[in-house]
């Protein structure tokens, strides 16, 4: 005998302040999204001068004002782009975005659980994110600009306002904006890591997590693990540029005086940023890699090949990519020897990577593949981390990181391996699970054209890259038409900025078909890839506790895809078998070999 | 004006979408299909896409060495840079195929196996010796590239050793030029510190160290003798710059409160260069390589490399302070 | 909206009980990781030169016994509360809170005493020894801060009776936050004493 409630809660704890997981996925989504357009919008704005060094374009004075006098652009305001491009790239669609909604969709709903361990703390990391995401775009309309000194702010630059405008309230509003941004991000791991730990359903074990589930977790681990020393190192520069201490800054001549610091080093700033930045770009990669192992899985209807060495190999990303910092820092006048350990440690990375690649590869091989738009994206994913790792082979090399470091060549690394890959994994998860997200089915045709349209053109952006690097062309230049060595690069530069504004359009389709299809687009089924996994067993409508009665039990791995018997039937007459199908008499599971 | 025009366009264009998209639903309705449902006829399209992307992403690429492969950077202009170079190529030779083929079987997989309902897919978990076998190629060819980088490496970060015949030059950045101060016969540099900034000491030089006596100063274009070895100290006054001479594959951080170091050989001069690029107007660069502000993209030096009778009568006519 | 069975609505309070600890613990991973961030900075600091000892005001020593005598105050009132012990309870809570704010006294102590012997957080006069040696304090006097709110929660939930023997979840968290405050006290302390001192 049960009781029913009527649950009727107001617009604001529904909307607002819900602490419903699935509402904060959503909301997570959207402020990343917004972000991520406004980051877009930066880098075609920056394509602009750079394909068209000094070229005036009045249409654009129009809403960038000062910025953009007599309509060309000026240098300092160009830096300042690119650093709040990178910023918002890398820390709000990519981190917030990317890991803040999936992790939040899918936890509770592929392990069992109600909701997450804490629903008042996710509610509070979704605020603190959209507060800190408030105060980065407030940032861009103070005096002397938004922060201008790279999104690594390397001091004594983003230390010293007279060194670059960008560095005063911009670079101030950049480190309180961030910090805030730090601890919702902190927030949000704890919840994803007790969650995963202490509220799986019955049968639940470790060995029948979905990929994703792991790669979340990892993920959240990592966050724990780094993102605190990141506060610490903006905690030490805002005092050196607000409270004159030297932790980083020393026998600084600037201005035409020469300033009070004195004992600091820039270089313990560059040790503290990196020993975040490096496991941050396995934050963003991890999520999109485990999303593209569930997508590969279910929309080739077979299970994921090695599902223990997939484990394995995030582990070993996980762990290494704690010891190779320092391969950002070879040219810092490090001790030589600290240099090869760092080529070693980060040259070993690349074998779980290419375990990952190759597991991949052979789970397509003799599947029966279905291309969804979820499917095109993670195919791409694959090409581009081939393309944009393979790259990272000559960077790792201390002596080859010589000649390419700081130039297009690392632009071109790691924009293939972040802003196509793990992207591609986010538009992934985000065709795969809208109907989960919305209840509705999105536009397979304008998902395709979509998928095309990014692939061609963002190749396109970035692939000549590598040969503008390898010419010697150094990044974060506003032009290049001081140096007579550069001029027959040119033509390159524009090529490229053509393939961005094709690219930059092609969201725009992206953006309408999400939009159109989460108001009007056909009604979902509750399980519309035949998929194995538990959130497609709880209703399309969403609700407090995600099931009607009991939490469904688990009695097998998720990747029970064209499972066979002794004749070559499918046991239980379809190619797929869910997580809650009991095992068969002599039926084993495939997760425990 | 054309704002207003623009806007409105975009809505209009949204609207007639967005109807387009909702007749496309209901048309699929009536002939008792689902939209979302991929068709045959769909799927198969993307995978030969896919595989037609494959080909297509190949000639983009073999099309961007013809096009550009010969405005990369000239041939070594230092020693070290040789040894660079070659293990430069190998690498490259070696993910090159990587790269390929990988990509290959990607989208050759995607193409064949496009969904059949009259095929099953195969049931095939794992296997513990794939695994292994590329886990261990890997890190044989890995093992291969990082012993190889680390002794280039190794070789390359060695300071000059005193005894060696050598030039010392402190290369000072600034926001945003370059100061280099040539060590004078006694070999060596004497102090500096940013307190003794002042007038046209514009690197702190001080000038009560007898060891600066003889330290020539110069600005807008060095000079460097071919086939001796140099060693450069690099310091900064403001923020972090970095010293990157692309053409000798040297590159090292100028960090304000740190001195650090690089050498190298130079092995060609710029006439030699000038042959062998077909370009009079060619010149060794210094650049600027570290984001140090609004001026960051033109913070330059010419270097000269040339025969050691032409750098002696060079230096002879720089300055002191 | 849909009615709802129960069972999908009374969780709140299971996941209290189960959840809460487990997510103190990580959040103390991640503390502990800010101040090994600090700390490296310290040591990679002196990396280019030696630091200029500063002796430790004795007041820091002071703030060593008072916050390890809290600890074994407040642990006691916690056996107390699972013995039904309310009254022992509730004067341990108080007695921790007040050595608690006692600690934070000193610390202020100390630092007025550094202040007077020449050695400042910033400014022309400052090195980098004397600005880590306020910072880290005063890091852990922010995260303490924390540990007083919780304990005046604590203060108020034990006079309205709220634990039992049975659910002292509440009770225990901040126990533990409050341990680790100690812990984290006294490796900052003998690590100032080490390379600073």
């Amino acid at each position: 005998m049960s009781t029913h409630q009527h649950h009727t809660k107001d617009f604001l704890f529904t909307y607002v302040f819900s602490t419903d997981h699935k509402m904060i996925a959503k909301q997570f989504l959207i402020t990343g999204f917004l972000m991520g357009f406004v980051g877009l919008i930066m880098s075609t704005l920056f394509r602009l001068q750079l394909g068209w060094p000094g070229q005036s374009f009045e249409m654009i004075e129009l809403f960038m004002g000062s910025w953009q006098e007599d309509g060309v652009m000026a240098p300092d305001k160009y830096l300042s782009l690119v650093t709040m491009h990178g910023t918002i790239m890398v820390f709000f669609l990519l981190t917030a975005g990317l890991s803040g909604t999936f992790s939040n969709l899918l936890i509770p709903l592929q392990i069992g659980a109600r909701d997450m361990a804490s629903g008042v703390l996710n509610m509070l990391s979704y605020w603190f994110f959209f507060i800190s995401s408030v105060i980065m775009l407030c940032s861009l309309f103070v005096e002397g600009g938004a922060a201008s000194a790279g999104w690594t702010i390397y001091p004594p630059l983003s230390a010293l306002p007279q060194a670059i405008p960008g560095s005063g309230a911009g670079m101030t509003l950049w480190l309180i904006s961030m910090s805030i941004f730090i601890m919702s991000s902190l927030i949000g791991s704890l919840n994803y890591i007790v969650t995963i730990l202490n509220m799986r359903t019955k049968g639940m074990s470790m060995t029948r997590l979905p990929l994703t589930i792991w790669a979340f977790f990892l993920t959240a681990i990592l966050g724990v693990l780094s993102f605190p020393v990141l506060l610490a190192a903006a905690l030490l520069l805002v005092f050196d540029r607000s409270f004159g201490t030297s932790f980083y800054l020393s026998d600084i001549y600037i201005g035409g005086q020469v300033l009070d610091h004195t004992g600091g080093s820039p270089i313990l700033f560059e040790h503290l940023f990196w020993f975040l930045g490096h496991p941050e770009v396995y934050i963003v990669l991890l999520p999109a890699l485990g999303i593209t192992s569930e997508v590969i899985s279910s929309m080739t209807r077979k299970p994921i090949f090695g599902y223990r060495a997939m484990i394995g190999s995030m582990m070993a990303i996980a762990f290494l990519s704690f010891i190779v910092w320092g391969h950002h820092m070879f040219l810092t006048g490090m001790n030589p020897f600290l240099g090869s350990v760092f080529t070693f440690t980060t040259l070993l990375i690349a074998i779980p990577s290419a375990v990952k690649v190759f597991n991949y590869l052979t789970t397509l091989w003799k599947g029966n593949i279905k291309f969804t738009p979820a499917t095109l994206f993670s195919i791409g994913l694959v090409s581009t981390f081939i393309t944009g790792g393979v790259t990272g082979l000559i960077l790792g090399n201390n002596a080859l990181d010589i000649n390419v470091h700081d130039t297009y060549f690392v632009i071109g690394h790691f924009h293939i391996v972040m802003g196509l890959s793990a992207i591609f994994g986010m538009f992934a998860g985000v065709y795969h699970w809208f109907p989960k997200l919305f209840g509705r089915m999105i536009n397979n045709k304008l998902g395709s054209m979509h998928f095309w349209i990014t692939i061609v053109s963002s190749y396109g952006v970035f692939f000549p890259m590598h040969f503008l690097g390898l010419a010697g062309v150094p990044r974060r230049y506003y032009t290049w038409s001081e140096f007579p060595m550069f001029e027959n690069m040119i033509d390159i530069n524009e090529l490229i900025s053509v393939f961005a504004i094709a690219a930059m359009i092609g969201q725009l389709i992206f953006f309408f078909n999400f939009v159109y299809s989460a108001f009007r687009g056909p009604k979902a089924p509750m399980n519309p890839w035949k998929a194995n996994t538990l959130e497609w067993t709880s209703p399309v409508e969403h609700f407090h506790g995600n099931w009607y009665g009991e939490i469904p039990e688990v009695y097998r791995w998720p990747y029970d895809y064209s499972k066979v018997d002794k004749n070559g039937d499918f046991i239980y007459g379809e190619d797929f078998i869910p997580q809650t199908t009991p095992l068969g008499e002599n039926e084993k599971d495939g997760g425990a070999h | 004006m054309m704002t207003i025009i623009v806007v409105i366009a975009v809505i209009l264009v949204v609207i007639t979408a967005s109807q387009l998209l909702k007749l496309a639903e209901l048309r699929a309705k009536s002939k008792g299909e689902l939209i979302y449902e991929l068709t045959q006829k769909e799927n198969k399209m993307q995978g030969l896409l896919l595989l037609l992307f494959f080909f297509a992403f190949m000639g983009f690429f073999v099309w961007q060495i013809v096009a550009w492969g010969d405005r990369i950077l000239p041939v070594s202009a230092s020693e070290h840079g040789e040894d660079t170079d070659f293990l430069m190529s190998l690498t490259l030779y070696i993910i090159t195929p990587v790269f390929i083929i990988t990509n290959a079987l990607l989208f050759w997989f995607s193409y064949k196996y496009a969904y059949d309902p009259k095929r099953k897919a195969l049931f095939f978990s794992h296997s513990n010796k794939l695994e292994m076998v590329w886990t261990i190629a890997p890190a044989l060819v890995l093992t291969v590239l990082i012993l190889m980088g680390l002794n280039n490496w190794n070789k390359i970060t060695t300071p000059i050793a005193q005894e060696e015949e050598h030039i010392l030059i402190e290369l000072t950045a600034m926001q945003f030029n370059w100061t280099a101060r040539y060590a004078g016969e006694d070999k060596k540099l004497g102090r500096s510190h940013v307190t003794l900034i002042e007038g046209v000491n514009g690197t702190g030089v001080d000038t009560l160290d007898p060891s600066s006596k003889d330290d020539k100063i110069v600005k807008g274009e060095f000079h460097l003798p071919v086939g001796v070895p140099v060693q450069f100290v690099f310091r900064s006054l403001d923020v972090i710059h970095s010293a990157f001479f692309p053409h000798f594959r040297s590159q090292m951080n100028c960090v304000p409160g740190v001195v650090t170091q690089f050498n190298f050989v130079p092995s060609r001069t710029t006439e030699e260069m000038r042959d062998i690029t077909n370009n009079e107007d060619f010149n060794y660069i210094l650049l600027c390589n570290k984001i140090c502000g609004a001026a960051h993209y033109n913070m330059q030096m010419d270097i000269i490399v040339e025969s050691q009778e032409d750098y002696d009568i060079w230096l002879a006519e720089q300055k002191g302070l | 909206m849909p009615t709802i069975v129960s069972d999908n609505t009374h969780y709140k309070d299971e996941f209290r009980r189960k959840n809460s600890k487990p997510l103190l613990w990580i959040a103390m991973v991640s503390i502990v990781m800010f101040f090994g961030g600090v700390t490296s900075a310290v040591i990679v600091s002196q990396g280019g030169g030696g630091f200029i000892a500063i002796p430790m005001p004795i007041e820091f020593t002071i703030s060593t016994i008072v916050i390890l005598v809290s600890s074994l105050v407040f642990h006691y009132g916690f056996i107390a509360i699972k013995k039904g012990n309310y009254n022992l309870a509730k004067m341990s809570v108080l007695i921790t809170l007040i050595l608690g704010l006692f600690f934070v006294l000193t610390q202020y102590l100390g630092w007025v005493s550094l202040h007077d012997n020449g050695f400042y957080l910033a400014g022309k006069e400052s090195t980098q020894e004397s600005s880590f040696l306020y910072l880290i304090t005063g890091l852990h006097v922010v995260h303490l801060i924390g540990g007083l709110l919780s304990l005046i929660v604590v203060l108020i939930k034990t006079f309205k009776k709220k634990y039992n023997a049975e659910d002292t979840v509440g009770m225990q968290v901040s126990l533990t936050y409050w341990h680790f405050l100690g812990g984290l006290w006294i490796y900052l302390f003998f690590f100032l004493r080490y390379s600073i001192a």
